[in-house]
């Protein structure tokens, strides 16, 4: 008995709508990638140590004996 | 490895030549004049071809050769600063409430537990029907949770500051799979709901109604985990599974629109870049991916000959410079996403690391353990 596979034949038709055109090329949407990542990076409190200061999970300041 | 198998499962055997016949029978229904199963297999075998063809025409240059001009990342201190302790088997999933506060988290040992991260207090807690509550999730009001597991069911709680809340009883069952739930997340508003199964499926529910709105069929194994995209990208989910495949996902026609299949074994783990143009993938086969959406293809592998261990979980910080991704392990990795290098690991947990979430103000990110115990790392 030919064994009866579920996954190929699901995903045929699936594959038809991928192949029509419409790709960008890896260069451009790389540099567009890229670009992003730069402008937000100042908005980002791991990256920006400006930020990291008034983080509230760190703490202010070492504990202080009275 | 895969979890657990899925699609059709046999029946009870009345005798070997009948079953045979039967068998045959089923496996030639619906086919047209000169189909054969091994034509169709073929059929597939070949369009996958053609895709991959399609895909290397236009590549012309690699993420890290774009990024050579950027400034290379400095020194990273991050440290634990809050342990989330309570739970009393393996911590399986977790979820922040967008008051970047507070976090829902689930547990092999059945219970699902809110948390005030800030004070480490528990505010809710729910013991769900079975054990391994692989999923859970924070409705965007914060107003309620979502959780489920090996009930193949996705339930949703209101949560109240009642003073004898019991929250067990305005449980509200949505979603129905025929295997376990492993994935979870609200939409945009209370209302839906997207599930993900090792029955092979996602589905998106309405959460008043439990109706079945759409279903999402394509993954040829269980589906380990999905994330929706940014809401400003408009209405696509990612989805990755058992059969190394990474499944993009139209909401509306139920269609998949993009799939790519290049990790060595099971996703653990996906999640949108923030801009929604991308997202990355975490796998049992050691190595995190990024894939670029409008170059429909992957464009950086994170990985490092000493990594042997599967990533469980991935996330972004917020300017999507970092990926963060925690393994099994115990430790967590942090990966320039630009240069493909590693910038810092992070040791703390005592188990595998199995879910990972940033904050939604990005100010820290939360990872949760086999160990029982949640991390807040910043």
């Amino acid at each position: 008995v030919q064994e009866w596979e579920w996954g190929p034949l699901q995903s045929s038709e699936s594959f038809n709508p991928q192949l029509p055109p419409g790709r960008a090329r890896p260069g451009s949407a790389l540099c567009r990638f890229v670009k992003w990542i730069e402008d937000g990076i100042p908005e980002d409190p791991f990256l920006n140590p400006e930020l990291m200061k008034n983080n509230p999970w760190v703490e202010k300041g070492k504990c202080i004996i009275l | 490895m895969c979890r657990s198998g899925t699609g059709g499962e046999a029946g009870p055997a009345a005798g070997l030549e009948t079953t045979g016949m039967l068998e045959q029978e089923m496996a030639t229904e619906g086919l047209h004049e000169n189909e054969t199963l091994a034509s169709l297999k073929s059929e597939a075998e070949s369009l996958k071809g053609k895709l991959e063809e399609e895909r290397a025409k236009l590549h012309d240059v690699e993420l890290h050769q774009v990024a050579e001009r950027v400034e290379a990342l400095g020194q990273f201190v991050m440290k634990t600063r809050r342990t989330l302790k309570g739970h009393g088997n393996k911590v399986l999933c977790m979820d922040w409430c967008k008051d970047k506060r507070r976090i829902v988290s689930s547990s092999q040992d059945g219970k699902v537990i809110v948390w005030d991260s800030f004070t480490t207090n528990k505010e809710h807690a729910v013991t769900m029907p079975c054990t391994w509550v692989m999923a859970c999730a924070y409705a965007p009001s914060g107003c309620a949770i979502a959780c489920g597991g090996l009930d193949n069911k996705c339930s949703v709680y209101p949560l109240t500051f009642e003073k004898n809340e019991n929250m067990a009883a305005k449980k509200k069952s949505v979603a129905m799979h025929t295997n376990y739930l492993s994935a979870c997340s609200f939409t945009n508003s209370d209302m839906q709901i997207l599930t993900a199964s090792g029955d092979g499926t996602c589905a998106l529910w309405d959460v008043e109604s439990g109706q079945l709105l759409q279903s999402f069929h394509g993954h040829g194994a269980d589906v380990l985990c999905l994330d929706l995209a940014p809401s400003e990208t408009g209405n696509t989910f990612v989805s990755g599974g058992c059969d190394k495949k990474a499944m993009v996902w139209d909401m509306r026609s139920g269609q998949c629109v993009q799939s790519f299949e290049t990790h060595d074994s099971d996703i653990n783990s996906v999640r949108y870049y923030p801009s929604g143009d991308a997202f990355a993938s975490g796998s049992d086969d050691a190595t995190c991916r990024l894939y670029d959406l409008r170059a429909d293809r992957e464009v950086a592998i994170y990985s490092k000959e000493s990594i042997i261990f599967g990533a469980s979980s991935v996330d972004f910080s917020l300017s999507g410079r970092l990926l963060f991704a925690g393994y099994n392990d115990y430790t967590i990795n942090v990966w320039d996403v630009l240069k493909g290098s590693r910038v810092s690991i992070l040791f703390g947990h005592e188990n595998r690391v199995s879910t990972l979430r940033v904050s939604p103000d990005g100010t820290a990110f939360c990872s949760g353990s086999w160990d029982h115990t949640l991390r807040i790392w910043a």
